[in-house]
């Protein structure tokens, strides 16, 4: 029997599985998608965006959603259907290995959002189980095995560290931030070098970045990017089995006994382990406990508290750009806007929190890049005119040409907290089901007209850089669609059994064996991407679990 | 007729790779999607063939890929059809077998509507895909498109189709 059955091989799964299976523990990791690695992974944008090769297709499986309306309207969507995609990295190692790595720590006050901001009508809003110093060295791991390069700027929302630095030096930037950090000076603002779990250099076995151009939505072929696959599963003795549908637990007197997975020609086989650790994604997380629902547990596995799925949360908030035309620039500046393959790499944090009609928001933070280099994604966004009108023939052509040789487009992305709601949550549908007989995950959708305002807030302030720097064609867009690879909540943990499905530990209050250590624990979500935090408090689980089963 | 309407009237539809064009209640003629599309993603995006890059056989690429649904390969079919018939509506002819001026009428017509706008720039989409995806899909001829707009394509590069 193993002594760890680990189900989703992503960032909230694979540091159990690395830090268990180097202890000496028998490890197994049961994924879904399939094994793609450095030497797999290449850049070719008509298989992996254009065609989601990473991604399961619709046809086979889906989520409805059910999207409310301010009003209270419900809109009834099928993901196959309306081709609305909540799946990610379908893939050993998940969708960290095509995440960007932005990594910002969540700060003290998002552990405790209640007790720092009060309460807001409408929305769930509950301080942590934990402090941001119970985590904070688990943080500091994940700097350190994941590979987090960066370099520390004292800013008023700078949050505690223990160590001074960062372990890996910058990443090389574009000539461009230069003019940012010259604009941010003018304005007051305070530029931050965006920290990246990417090795600026050869270390912990991997190899340094190679500046390739196409990093977000791409597999890393360098090994550069702190993937789970890469940091994680590649450097430790768990047993990966891929093709391994996961669709029921089955318990017993509180503990869970086993798991049951299909291959995707639905072949069925089970897998007996003393623990057992979910971490399928948020929503799958959710669908999959809702699904193994027993006469011990009629309302789904872990469900005592009637809690199971609620509380769902997304990043708020939206993006921006503002174009450079080769017209504004001096030869020497039209050369440093074309540089291929260096990032841009800066935020800003300084609206973490701020006020406004004497009321005391929290913010968030707004990161800055270069618009996706996807060329065929450019080419297509050409094809109208001004007015709306499809262009054609070499009105179309001459347009492209100017374009993308003579101006580049700078973006910004806004992340602020998606206030949890009691509209906002996920559920099993009662007639639709995947390619193995399976019902599919229902996804409601609600947002807080808080999160709006705040990103709103905070892309006025992008903006602002965007004008001083000198970009044209500038263009924000806040609004409440939600993000599918930002996504956490539907477990959330706490120290009442009442209100919670996990306990501190992200242990289920209802079983003595089932763990839960991917986004879904989180209350609220900060206003960072989720990654760098599920890493850390899966690694703070590990030393968890780790002490238990040296004790059995 | 709008666009919601005509695509879902012939979502029941036999599709093939012919294409039978109706003026009325009788048939036309007989052409195929592929050859229908040849000729419109010249007019669409000429600068392809000035590149010496052939966008066409993608095409066929696109209608048999598993990961293109079944409605948007009805949608591009259904599409040459419908090109055709306004072809003959408006001058009793096919589409290919008119001239370039004639042509470009057609595409102002259809282009006013909204399926025309929706198939053009989605047959555009794919255009786009031959011209600037890598070469290995027989595309981008000695990464012609690339070098256009001056690109370096992203490394590693696939070393086969994803179909």
């Amino acid at each position: 029997m193993y002594d760890v059955c680990i189900i989703g091989s992503g960032a909230g799964g694979s540091p159990i599985a690395y830090e268990l299976s180097n202890a000496g523990f028998k490890v197994v990791v049961l994924e879904k998608g399939k094994l793609y690695d450095e030497s797999t992974f290449n850049k070719d944008e008509i298989a992996v965006c254009r065609r989601d090769m990473f991604t399961p297709p619709l046809g086979e499986q889906k989520h409805i959603i059910n999207e409310y309306s301010p009003s209270g309207k419900i809109t009834r969507y099928d993901g196959e259907k309306s081709g609305w995609s909540f799946w990610n990295g379908s893939m050993v190692g998940g969708s960290s290995n095509l995440m960007s790595g932005y990594f910002h720590r969540m700060k003290p006050n998002d552990f405790k959002l209640l007790s720092a901001y009060g309460k807001i009508k409408g929305a769930n809003v509950v301080d942590w189980c934990i402090s941001y110093e119970t985590l904070e060295p688990y943080y500091e791991k994940v700097e350190k095995v994941i590979g987090v390069s960066g370099k520390i700027v004292k800013h008023k929302y700078q949050e505690p560290r223990s160590t001074p630095d960062f372990p890996y030096p910058m990443l090389e930037t574009n000539g461009v931030t230069k003019w940012f950090d010259v604009a941010c000076e003018k304005l007051k603002f305070t530029p931050i070098p965006t920290p990246r779990a990417i090795l600026s250099m050869n270390a912990l076995g991997r190899n340094g970045c190679y500046y390739s151009n196409f990093c977000g939505s791409y597999g890393c072929a360098s090994g550069a990017k702190g993937s789970a696959r890469a940091a994680l599963l590649q450097k430790c003795k768990a047993k990966v089995i891929t093709d391994a549908f996961v669709y029921k637990l089955d318990a017993k007197d509180g503990k869970v006994v086993r798991a049951h997975y299909y291959t995707k020609h639905k072949i069925p086989h089970m897998i007996n382990a003393k623990i057992f650790v979910l971490s399928a994604q948020a929503i799958e997380s959710s669908r999959l406990l809702l699904n193994s629902k027993s006469k011990e547990f009629p309302n789904g596995l872990a469900n005592s508290s009637g809690e199971l799925g609620k509380n769902l949360i997304f990043s708020a908030g939206g993006s921006g750009s503002g174009r450079f035309i080769f017209e504004k620039l001096t030869k020497e500046q039209q050369k440093e806007l074309m540089q291929a393959g260096l990032f841009f790499n800066r935020s800003l944090q300084g609206w973490y929190e701020y006020t406004d009609g004497g009321k005391t928001y929290k913010g968030g933070t707004i990161d800055f890049l270069f618009e996706h280099q996807n060329l065929i994604s450019r080419v297509n966004r050409e094809i109208y005119d001004d007015e709306g009108n499809l262009l054609w023939g070499d009105k179309l052509a001459e347009k492209i040409d100017k374009t993308l040789t003579t101006s580049r487009v700078l973006t910004f992305e806004v992340f602020n907290d998606w206030l949890p709601t009691d509209h906002c949550n996920v559920a099993v549908d009662e007639k639709e089901t995947d390619m193995w007989g399976v019902p599919v995950g229902v996804i409601n959708l609600n947002s807080h007209p808080q999160d709006l305002e705040v990103g709103e807030y905070l892309a006025k302030h992008a903006v602002e850089v965007l004008k001083q720097m000198g970009a044209v064609e500038i263009d924000s867009s806040i609004s409440s669609s939600p993000p599918p690879n930002l996504v956490a909540g539907g477990c959330r943990f706490g120290n009442d059994p009442k209100t919670s499905v996990l306990d501190k530990n992200c242990k289920a209050h209802d079983l003595d064996n089932l763990y839960v250590t991917d986004a879904s624990f989180m209350p609220t979500g900060g206003s960072v991407p989720y990654t760098w935090t599920i890493y850390a408090n899966s690694f703070r689980v590990a030393d968890i679990i780790k002490k238990e089963l040296l004790l059995v | 007729m709008s666009f919601t309407n005509r695509r879902n009237f012939l979502k029941a539809g036999v599709l093939s790779s012919a294409v039978v064009i109706m003026s009325g209640c009788s048939v036309f003629g007989i052409t195929t999607t592929r050859n229908t599309i040849k000729v419109l993603e010249n007019d669409l995006f000429p600068k392809a063939n000035e590149l010496g890059i052939d966008t066409a056989d993608y095409i066929s690429i696109i209608l048999r890929h598993p990961r293109v649904t079944q409605e948007d390969k009805r949608f591009l079919k259904n599409g040459a059809k419908w090109l055709n018939e306004t072809s003959v509506e408006m001058f009793q002819k096919q589409y290919t077998k008119l001239s370039f001026e004639k042509r470009q009428l057609i595409l102002k017509n259809i282009t006013s509507t909204e399926w025309g706008n929706s198939w053009c720039s989605t047959v555009l989409g794919y255009t786009f895909e031959a011209a600037f995806g890598d070469p290995i899909y027989g595309g981008n001829n000695k990464e012609a498109g690339w070098k256009w707009l001056a690109f370096e394509g992203g490394k590693p590069r696939p070393t086969e189709v994803y179909l």
